[in-house]
């Protein structure tokens, strides 16, 4: 069973680094998009089930795409990765429900433990 | 970014090194004032010596200039400047609010600056397997005059700077200030080896 992801960032590193740590079933069913605006569209047109949502990004950042995500009751676990490590952003995304922040450069184990600990694998 | 000469791939991997060492410099600048700080994604661009000290004489509304040695290993070293404009001092003084019996506001853009400066090398470094060691910062008297001969001595020949554009908006406040990262060739070469290492392993 591999959910439909998504990973929003708008370096084509960052998407690379998230895409690499990804279990190997999920790899083949994985839409990227480069902001905030495209994101949206995306969400809107497909049944997205994870989402790896970047914070700071040009146009509709994540916090943008977090409040779309609510506007349009979507049911969605969103993951954000983010270099924005302020405590008062981690309780921000979290109080628009986002299951988790974690830190960026992302770590493969960690990213792995919390989709285990959201029930996700 | 002429002098680089940087591929898209090594352009973007150095953006998010720069990204990433950005946002936990902002965390820490937050710490320090006790506040959010709202991040841009920063503008990156190099200019070649040249082109530096004719920008840097052609602005008159620097308020203020920062400047701080950095080393680390294999050729890795420089002088980070970061400059404040003219327009923005009355928002920086508000911001670090003046208290006479404690830090003079100079001492404390000195302070403010050798968080953002530190903060951001060290995290840069850790992810170029590199290690930084700092020289005391400095306040640089606010004459044009005086930041070119500060530049033109320099212990080091440096022949490519690295201007990172930060935007910081602190609740009501905002402010921007450029981080200048004046490097030598070798330094240049040896970041450029490890930007292609990272994306090797892509």
């Amino acid at each position: 069973m591999s959910p439909s992801v998504l990973i929003c960032d708008d370096s084509n590193m960052a998407r690379k680094q998230v895409l690499r740590s990804l279990p190997e079933q999920w790899k083949s069913s994985v839409q990227t998009a480069t902001n905030g605006a495209e994101a949206l569209t995306i969400l809107r047109d497909n049944s997205i089930e994870v989402l790896f949502l970047d914070l700071t990004m040009p146009g509709i950042d994540g916090i943008g795409v977090l409040q779309g995500i609510q506007k349009l009751n979507l049911n969605c676990s969103v993951f954000v990765i983010s270099a924005d490590v302020q405590p008062e952003m981690q309780s921000k995304v979290k109080a628009l429900g986002a299951k988790e922040f974690l830190r960026k450069p992302v770590k493969p184990d960690d990213l792995i433990n919390h989709l285990q600990q959201h029930g996700l694998l | 970014m002429s002098e680089f000469h940087l591929t898209e791939d090594q352009q973007d991997c150095l953006q998010e090194l720069i990204n990433i060492a950005m946002g936990q410099a902002s965390d820490q600048l937050a710490r320090y004032l006790d506040t959010f700080v709202y991040l841009k994604v920063p503008n990156i661009e190099s200019v070649d010596a040249k082109e530096l000290m004719h920008t840097l004489s052609q602005q008159k509304n620097t308020m203020a200039v920062v400047s701080q040695g950095f080393f680390g290993y294999e050729g890795i070293r420089g002088e980070a400047l970061l400059v404040y404009q003219e327009e923005d001092s009355g928002r920086i003084a508000d911001l670090l609010g003046y208290e006479p019996d404690e830090l003079s506001q100079d001492e404390q853009l000195i302070d403010i600056s050798s968080i953002l400066t530190t903060t951001f090398l060290n995290v840069f470094a850790r992810q170029i397997d590199n290690q930084m060691s700092y020289n005391a910062p400095k306040l640089l008297p606010s004459a044009k005059d005086n930041l070119s001969e500060h530049l033109q001595q320099m212990p080091f020949s440096w022949d490519l700077a690295l201007k990172v554009n930060i935007n910081y908006q602190v609740t009501d406040y905002s402010f921007n200030c450029n981080m200048i990262l004046l490097i030598p060739e070798t330094a240049i070469t040896n970041i450029k080896d490890v930007l292609d290492r990272i994306l090797a392993e892509f």
